[in-house]
């Protein structure tokens, strides 16, 4: 590539430029003010030719053609150092406006699409500006040569009295630039004359007779003829203004250039051209050829270097100043100086590069830096422009930014231009990373430029082969920083906005928070307050941060928001945090629970247990979804059904990240009843997307119509890192689709969040038999709302959380009908009959334990009443039962703890609608308790033959008392089964002397067992039938004669019943098993209010066998 | 004198699975963030180091203003080598221990940079220990922080 093609290239060909001195008076300034230009404005745009063809040849004689040519025209008043304060207010004026321009509204860019463009596209086109502006704030230093004027253009008006006198003064007058003046350059320059005629004040011919004199007075060459404002007839329109650069100076309305029209401009061309090609080229080129013989003579060859290095280390002990030693125009350093800048001008560079070396060494051995570091700079881009050598390149480009550094602040402007041209240098070379390197280093006090030397270096980053996007991001936050320090809050948004894409979805939450955070700040302060929240949000849920920080954030967050005295309704407010996998909705269609506990029991569980007692499912079609069908449309048959007016409960999860208290109020849930059902499809919400989500909360505000259901409003607080599950409930009013879309709460009374329970998988409780899987979301929380029906509510009274094993209680449930419709055909199932048996209504007054002492006249008919229960295993309800409002059925239950464990007990009751156009015809009651049974006395028996007598038994019982503290009154043993007798062995007295058993005490007895089998094989097939009838054995006190319990009635002989089936073993059937129940008391029961009964089964005793008797 | 040292492991998918600030100088309100991006943004330059060299220790490969990043970047671990080989070369390539430090004791980072990787692999050979997961042992950090004092 030729360098004089790229980027750089191009600058130091505009930049590096011979520069022509315009000494104008004050008419000819009024002439060209005229069209709203100044003089040097004027001839500007004619300047750059890109075809001159102008032939030179290099000093030692070499022909080459110049094609590309450019001068510089400056008025005498221009050349000088600029102000570098009024420069800095001019850099700072243009970056707010070039921040005012920014659109703050649009979506930053993504990062594929940066990746995707190339250089221009990504960067704000200003910055080749600033970049250029900040090159010419150190323009015109006397250490450089390239900067000098070339030539003089003195311009005077045929107005002007006694022109040939103004073109004198006009040079000799003190305006004349200080370089001129104070000897850094030659002030015998180049001179060209320039009368300039205003067609407008009449016809030339005087200007022509003043031509004449000047050309008699300064030599034909040297003099010119301008005629401008020719155009008579108003102003000229064109299509393509040459001045148009210097439009933003005027106000629009007035035209630029008006009065010239094209002879105009053509003249002023031809002018320029003339002024190029016959006079500064030839005269340039005359001056290389004169320098470089000076040069030659006086440093060139050994002798003359050998003399150099002599006489320039005898100046060593010369003033250590900055600058070094002053050289005027006419020392032989300046005007090597002056040769290769002339050469590089006209880009014969060999001859520039050897030069520049000479002098190089020279102002190195002279201390004199700063003219060194310019020399250096010259020679980095020699060598660039020769294509040579590229380590050399950035080697003296680095050399001379690390010189001008080291002269201290004075230099810095140098520094900077220097670093610019080796950035652009690196840049042309593809080798961005390292130009990053350069703009960093650029960076200096003024934190404006450096804030937009940090964002070039962030895109050198991005340009970089691979993309150094994390570089990128962090350039960009260093660049937002600085603009931040300096007010340039739009930048600042701008670049941290920039950034953001890269930090998209990293883990590195202090990176993220930081960026957030700010970019919300910041659009606060812009008053921008939207975004600023929108910002702020992404912020809150930090909970890796510390407590400060997060106190930080979210008083932040809420001043912005109490600033914009607005409600903001935010989707997924991250504070706090819902889980959505927790979502647990609880509704209660055909069935209905007791207790929450009942509704978070497995529906499996429930669904075997009531398998016997609800019409099979095709059944419940014909019954009641055929009436449904008629109401609701097809498509809802799948749909979840519940009752207006019973209350649909959901529990969601909110967590607290942060590890500061937060108070959430007014958590509901967000739902949707579309009353009736005749257009049900249309009604119900489809969600598609967020936006809809937020349509519909505002909507939802607008309208007031809460009528058609009501919501539970629930206050929170969470402490630090706190875990909360909320219930939260919908109740129904009216008949319609039911739809729970989401959950809002009020976070500080200004925020509103919500979160919509779309879009993710949920846990489902209520799911049914039937397929779930092709359901939506949305469908598992769509209901259809029916009329209502009567609802049972059942609990048993005093329920204990914990028993002993073998523990006897009589309970009462209760079961409730709160609606005006009455419910009949109840019917009821328990999961445990081990454990939990239903009572006789007739055992609901009478008293307890009396009335299971055996009845004196004891009837064995109530044996049968017993075994008619536990034959169908689902105890029916009295046919006439009917339960209506305020009227509660009780009924009595035993509970008997068979076993220590944790014991979970379901019970499940059905019943049906008295009045069957309800819409459905039964429900189910589930009810579900949870009980824990410790462990009492451990029972175990031994039966060995009596030595004496074939039929008769020997049977040792030992009790051990496990409690920690209960003591235990033995009351009774009793063997069950007609064929076995049982009888004490000794009296009762000697066997418990103490009457008691205490906690860990154990006791062991004999007792007598004769059996009765002879005489009752025929009644064999009975027995079977009706096991429980048994002998009895007192084992109380003697005197209190308490009379004995009867085991043969219902409870126990039913308990009894299931103690020997879930005992069972192997040899089932034998007939030399025996079961035997003791029944003790606990000793403290007398002082309680509700008297306590312990029996313990033990079932299938045989004798041992002969072998383990030990005899 | 006091010291600025902030010691993150990376994981490879360039999750910090553990963050400490181990210099002894006082803690800034700003100097963990500004840490953390200057770590982040170095990965670049490791991304780029890490394929030219075969060295584990990469000292000083990028610097912000007076602090330098130095790398120690960690071999294939193969935890499952018994029963998938391709699985672990992919799982555990490139984890990073990376240090942010001022000071300039190379002998001593690079040996803090070795205990600290034994460490690692000690943590990694945890069954319960998720591979990429955010490093939370208690005893990890005493024992790292322990180092840094003993070395930096």
């Amino acid at each position: 590539m030729d360098p004089a093609n790229t980027p750089l290239g191009k600058m130091l060909l505009d930049e590096i430029t011979p520069v022509v001195m315009v000494l104008s008076t004050p008419l000819v300034e009024e002439a060209s003010l005229k069209n709203h230009l100044s003089f040097v404005q004027m001839l500007s745009p004619f300047c750059s030719f890109n075809n001159i063809d102008v032939p030179v040849r290099t000093a030692s004689d070499q022909p080459y053609r110049l094609q590309k040519f450019k001068l510089r025209l400056f008025s005498a008043s221009d050349i000088r150092l600029p102000n570098l304060e009024v420069a800095k207010e001019r850099l700072k004026h243009f970056i707010s406006q070039a921040g005012d321009k920014d659109d703050m509204f649009s979506d930053p860019p993504q990062i594929s699409n940066l990746l995707a463009s190339s250089e221009s596209e990504i960067q704000p086109s200003w910055f080749q500006f600033f970049n250029k502006e900040l090159v010419r704030t150190v323009s015109f230093s006397e250490h450089e040569a390239f900067d000098h004027p070339v030539a003089c253009l003195l311009v005077v008006s045929s107005k002007d009295e006694q022109p040939i006198n103004r073109f004198i003064d006009l040079f000799n007058t003190d305006k004349l630039p200080s370089l001129l003046n104070d000897g850094a350059m030659d002030p015998k320059i180049l001179k060209h004359y320039l009368l300039v005629h205003d067609n407008q004040d009449g016809s030339p011919e005087k200007a022509a007779k003043i031509l004449t004199e000047m050309k008699s007075t300064f030599g034909s060459n040297e003099c010119q003829l301008l005629c401008i404002n020719s155009s008579h007839d108003g102003p000229v329109e064109r299509q393509d203004n040459p001045w148009a650069p210097y439009e933003s100076d005027v106000s629009p309305s007035q035209c630029v250039g008006c009065f010239l029209n094209v002879d105009d401009s053509n003249e002023i061309k031809d002018l320029m051209q003339d002024l190029s090609s016959k006079h500064i080229i030839p005269y340039m080129e005359q001056k290389i050829r004169f320098l470089n013989q000076q040069v030659s003579a006086t440093r060139k060859g050994f002798r003359n270097q050998i003399k150099n290095l002599w006489w320039r280390k005898g100046k060593e002990d010369a003033v250590d100043s900055p600058d070094g030693p002053m050289y005027t125009f006419s020392s032989i350093e300046s005007q090597i100086r002056v040769l290769g800048d002339y050469a590089f001008m006209l880009r014969d560079y060999e001859l520039a590069l050897s030069n520049y070396r000479l002098i190089s060494t020279d102002y190195k051995l002279d201390k004199a830096w700063k003219r060194y570091a310019g020399v250096q700079e010259m020679m980095g881009l020699t060598f660039f422009m020769l294509d040579q050598s590229r380590k050399e390149a950035e080697y003296c480009m680095e050399n001379a930014f690390n010189t001008y550094l080291k002269i201290g602040s004075l230099s810095q402007q140098n520094a900077t231009r220097c670093g610019l041209w080796w950035v652009e240098m690196l840049k042309t070379r593809d080798q961005y990373k390292e130009a990053a390197v350069v703009y960093f280093r650029l960076c200096s006090e003024e934190p404006l430029h450096s804030a937009v030397f940090l964002e070039q270096a962030s895109y050198c980053y991005l340009l970089s082969k691979p993309p150094m996007l994390r570089k990128f991001g962090f350039h960009l936050v260093l660049s937002g920083d600085r603009y931040k320090k300096c007010d340039q809050i739009k930048h600042a948004i701008r670049t941290y906005r920039s950034s953001v894409s890269v930090f998209k979805g990293i883990m590195w939450g202090h990176i993220k928070d930081n960026v957030h955070f700010r970019i919300g700040q910041w659009y606060a302060i812009l008053g921008m307050d939207d975004l600023a929240v929108k910002h702020m949000l992404e912020v809150l849920a930090c909970s890796h941060q510390p407590k400060t920080t997060q106190e930080l954030f979210l008083r932040d967050f809420l001043q912005i928001v109490q600033k914009t005295g607005k409600t903001f309704k935010v989707l997924k407010l991250q504070l706090p945090q819902v889980n959505i996998s927790s979502l647990n909705v609880v509704f209660e269609d055909h069935r209905t629970y007791a207790s929450p506990a009942a509704a978070t029991v497995r529906e499996s569980l429930w669904q075997s247990l009531e398998e016997d007692i609800i019409p099979s499912l095709s059944n419940v079609r014909t019954n009641w979804l055929d009436l449904q069908s008629k109401l609701i449309p097809k498509n809802y048959k799948e749909s979840n059904v519940c009752v207006a007016g019973e209350a649909v409960k959901v529990d969601i999860e909110f967590k607290n990240p942060l590890q500061i208290p937060i108070s959430i109020s007014r958590v509901s849930l967000i739902c949707e009843l579309s009353a009736g059902s005749d257009d049900a499809s249309s009604s119900t919400v489809e969600l598609q997307n967020d936006d809809d989500f937020k349509n519909l909360i505002t909507n939802r505000d607008m309208s007031s119509d809460n009528v058609s259901f009501t919501l539970s409003e629930v206050d929170v607080f969470l402490g630090g890192a706190e875990t909360t599950v909320v219930q939260l409930t919908v109740t129904p009013k009216v008949e319609g689709v039911l739809q729970i879309i989401g959950v809002r709460w009020k976070l500080s009374s200004s925020v509103d969040g919500f979160h919509n329970f779309e879009s993710n998988h949920m846990k489902k409780k209520n799911a049914k038999g039937r397929r779930k899987s092709k359901h939506s979301r949305s469908d598992n929380l769509k209901f259809i709302v029916i009329k209502s029906l009567p609802k049972l509510e059942g609990f048993i009274h005093s329920v204990p959380e914990k028993v002993y094993a073998g523990d006897l209680q009589r309970l009462v449930l209760e079961l409730r009908n709160q609606s005006e419709f009455a419910v009949k055909n109840l019917k009821m199932k328990v999961s445990h009959p081990r454990f939990l048996n239903i009572g006789n209504q007739k055992n609901l007054n009478s008293e307890f334990p009396a009335c299971l002492e055996r009845k004196t006249n004891s009837d064995p008919s109530c044996v049968g009443d017993g075994s008619s229960s536990l034959s169908q295993n689902v105890f029916l309800f009295p046919e006439d039962t009917l339960i209506q409002e305020g009227t509660p059925l009780l009924w009595p239950v035993w509970l008997w703890a068979a076993i220590p464990g944790d014991i979970n007990l379901y019970i499940t009751v059905y019943y049906e609608m008295a009045d069957i156009s309800r819409g459905m015809r039964f429900r189910t009651l589930r009810m579900h308790f949870n009980l824990q049974v410790v462990q009492s006395l451990d029972l175990s028996f031994q039966i060995s033959p009596s030595p004496s007598r074939l039929h008769e038994f020997l049977v040792r019982m030992d009790v051990v008392n496990k409690t920690s503290s209960e003591s235990f009154q033995v009351h009774q043993l009793s063997s069950v089964g007609c064929q076995w007798e049982i009888s004490l062995l000794q009296p009762v007295d000697t066997i418990f002397p103490s009457q008691s058993l205490m906690a860990g005490q154990s006791l062991s007895c004999f007792f007598m067992l004769k059996s009765r089998r002879k005489s009752l094989i025929s009644e064999d097939k009975i027995s079977t039938l009706s096991p429980v009838l048994g002998s009895d054995v007192g084992l109380g006190p003697e005197d209190s004669k308490r009379p004995l319990f009867d085991v043969s009635s219902s409870p126990l002989a039913d308990f009894h019943h299931y103690e020997r089936l879930h005992q069972e073993m192997s040899h089932q059937g034998d007939p030399n098993a025996v079961d035997f129940i003791l029944i003790s008391r606990p000793l403290t029961s007398g002082d309680s209010e509700t008297p306590h009964l312990f029996s313990h089964h033990a079932c299938h005793c045989r004798q041992v066998p002969y072998q383990n008797l030990g005899f | 004198m006091a010291t600025t040292a902030c010691f993150i492991i990376v994981s490879r998918n360039d999750i910090p699975i553990y963050e400490a600030e181990v210099g002894s100088a006082a803690k800034r309100e700003d100097a963990a963030q500004l840490h953390q991006f200057i770590l982040h943004a170095a990965l670049d330059i490791v991304q780029d180091i890490a394929w030219t060299t075969s060295a584990m220790f990469l000292k000083a490969i990028d610097r912000f203003n007076d602090l330098v990043v130095s790398v120690y970047v960690t071999a294939v671990f193969c935890r499952y080598i018994s029963y998938n080989l391709i699985f672990s070369l992919t799982t555990s390539l490139h984890t990073r221990l990376m240090l942010l430090h001022d000071s300039r004791n190379d002998d001593g980072i690079k040996s803090f940079f070795q205990e600290v990787h034994e460490l690692y692999i000690k943590v990694l050979l945890n069954p319960l220990y998720l591979p990429g997961s955010r490093i939370a042992s208690s005893h990890f950090d005493t024992k790292v922080r322990a180092l840094a004092r003993k070395y930096l």
